[in-house]
């Protein structure tokens, strides 16, 4: 089957210091059933593998220069059941209720303030943290708890950007 | 998952470790050893690897196990190979030191000990190389300091090869009498030099940021820093080598690539103050100010090599300068990491289940710092003590510092143990609903 992709280039926004992701979800909602996603990047952006794995697409990354990132999100061979645009546009995530800036908290306070932040959250609603650093250490309290989370460097790479989202 | 789980057997490690840690020092308190017996005697022999591989490379690997993961953000390769690795490297060490004995005469000549020895432990040191190595590998990552990691890795490699054809060779089963008469440098600074020193460099950048509140350091400055130490053990193994092949002697060799050395370590001593120096954590943790002292050790070891060299008498004090690194630079980096790492991952294991859903203590509530602070002053009054006594040949000063050693370790240990514990958080805190006590010797995971 022949595979074209819809080019996605969210360096700028990040480069701003922005929030990409509603703007990939949105371009997601707009695909066609066969169309794949070509995204540009600043940073190797692992978290949202793992969210796109679950909407049915695999994924293809590449470095480029200056530590930026090209990814292929491509349809596996089954798709999704959830295929009309509009089951789609649902998934686009909320505006965080909680903004947090633990950018000037001691090691590991910044993922305890996440998590009790997280606890409060209604279902389906976000929050968003600004870190000094990856939190891989709360990575696995999210999963287990059943949050899914996106994040990353901007582009100076002194800030991780996290957007939190608590379960359905 | 992407690299910020817990690994089951880490403790297990630091436990062995430190079980081997006061096993030397025992030994050199009682005079077995250096400097009651020759450099290259099979009892120095013993003492030496209880612990460069019981301590040091059995913490280093409980850490890497850990913390490699963390720093290229991917999960370890197969956590199934930890406890295997651990016991195969345990029971090639007794081998080996058993194969020492043989050697000293302490035992029946049981030659097989040794190359069963150096099986053993390839074997156990080829599942951490691999496993590492894999997941380093398969992250793709940038040049930083995991990079330092497989440059350890690499140096770990060539010193288990030639430690294997040592073995092979004293067991009268190999041929190679020239690189057992003049390799064993190689070996050595390959173990301690490459090995300890560069995969202790990586994960101190790394650390010390992290726990202090430092921004990463440029690249191109690790870079550098990365290439001239890698240069050194590359320039020491494979000019050492060579040397001896064409039988030309390997001392232009070990003297350009202590030059070579020098200029690694003052690189590393940079990047080191910039981290402190540019630290955002106004008060600065004992783990932080003990590793300080830890690297005034190693500065400390490098101008001792430079006046010794320069003085002509490398040779004859060669042992006090290993033992300063050894036991000043990377024992007591080992300690003062194992010092926070301890009551960081505990603390990790025991509250991270129930944040935000039950008050929990911090980190700092398991450690009272005042208490353990004494037994690390003593361990490194100690230890430089100890390489003093060295220098100026007094035997039995040497003998009550290594004892004083033991004792500042033991007071340490028991500090970790009360982290384990938890034996310092009092009252509801200690073990609010839904968390379980840690086990002292495995994470419950």
């Amino acid at each position: 089957m022949s595979q074209n992709y819809v080019d996605l280039d969210v360096r700028p926004i990040l480069r701003k210091g922005g929030e990409p992701f509603s703007v990939i979800m949105d371009a997601l909602a707009r695909l066609d059933p066969a169309q794949g996603i070509r995204l540009y990047a600043t940073f190797k952006p692992i978290p949202l593998f793992a969210v796109m794995a679950e909407k049915g697409f695999t994924h293809a990354e590449t470095e480029l220069e200056g530590g930026e990132w090209e990814v292929l999100f491509t349809p596996a061979g089954t798709q999704p059941s959830e295929t009309d645009s509009a089951a789609r546009l649902n998934d686009v995530w909320p505006d965080p209720v909680v903004r947090l800036d633990n950018r000037d908290l001691d090691p590991p306070e910044p993922m305890v303030r996440i998590l009790g932040a997280a606890e409060g959250l209604k279902p389906g609603e976000t929050l968003s943290a600004l870190l000094r650093r990856e939190p891989l250490f709360l990575f696995p309290h999210l999963e287990k708890r059943g949050f899914r989370w996106l994040g990353g460097f901007t582009a100076d790479g002194a800030t991780y950007e996290l957007t939190v989202r608590a379960p359905i | 998952m992407i690299g910020g789980n817990l690994t089951k057997w880490t403790m297990s490690y630091f436990a062995v470790a430190i079980v081997w840690l006061i096993i030397g020092e025992c030994l050199m308190t009682i005079g077995f050893g250096f400097p009651f017996a020759a450099t290259e005697a099979p009892d120095t022999l013993f003492v030496v690897h209880i612990v460069c591989i019981g301590w040091l490379s059995m913490a280093m690997c409980g850490a890497l196990f850990q913390f490699v993961p963390v720093l290229v953000a991917k999960p370890l390769f197969a956590d199934s190979w930890q406890l295997p690795a651990l016991m195969l490297l345990t029971v090639g060490l007794v081998a080996l030191l058993g194969g020492f004995m043989v050697l000293g005469g302490h035992l029946p000549v049981w030659l097989w000990l040794l190359p069963t020895a150096a099986l053993l432990l390839v074997a156990g040191f080829g599942l951490v190389v691999t496993d590492l190595a894999i997941t380093i590998w398969r992250a793709r990552a940038s040049i930083g300091p995991a990079y330092f990691v497989i440059a350890g890795l690499c140096s770990l490699c060539a010193t288990a090869a030639l430690g294997s054809a040592f073995a092979w060779s004293l067991a009268g089963l190999g041929g190679a009498s020239a690189l057992l008469r003049s390799g064993i440098p190689l070996h050595a600074i390959a173990g301690l030099g490459g090995w300890l020193t560069l995969t202790a460099m990586g994960v101190s950048y790394r650390l010390l940021a992290m726990f202090m509140l430092a921004p990463d350091l440029d690249k191109r400055r690790i870079r550098t820093t990365l290439f001239a130490g890698s240069a050194t053990i590359g320039l020491v193994v494979a000019g050492g080598l060579f040397a001896i092949a064409r039988e030309i002697g390997i001392n232009v060799v070990l003297i350009s690539a202590g030059c070579l050395g020098f200029i690694t370590l003052a690189l590393y001593g940079r990047n080191i103050i910039s981290l402190y120096w540019r630290r955002e954590r106004a008060q600065l943790e004992l783990n932080a100010k003990m590793s300080a002292w830890g690297f005034v050790s190693l500065a400390a070891a490098v101008l001792l090599a430079a006046v010794l060299a320069i003085s002509g008498s490398f040779q004859t004090h060669v042992e006090a300068f290993a033992f300063l690194v050894a036991f000043g630079w990377l024992s007591g980096l080992v300690l003062a990491k194992l010092y926070k790492i301890v009551a960081f991952l505990t603390w990790l294991e025991t509250y991270g289940p129930v944040l935000g859903r039950s008050a929990t203590p911090r980190v700092q509530d398991l450690v009272i710092e005042r208490r353990a602070a004494k037994w690390f002053v003593a361990y490194f009054i100690s230890v430089w003590s100890g390489t003093a006594a060295l220098l100026l040949g007094q035997s039995a000063a040497f003998q009550v510092a290594a004892f004083a050693m033991a004792v500042a370790t033991l007071g340490i240990v028991q500090q970790l143990i009360r982290t384990r514990r938890l034996a310092d958080v009092t009252g509801p805190l200690r073990l609010p609903g839904g968390s379980r006590a840690p086990h002292l010797l495995y994470a419950s995971i």
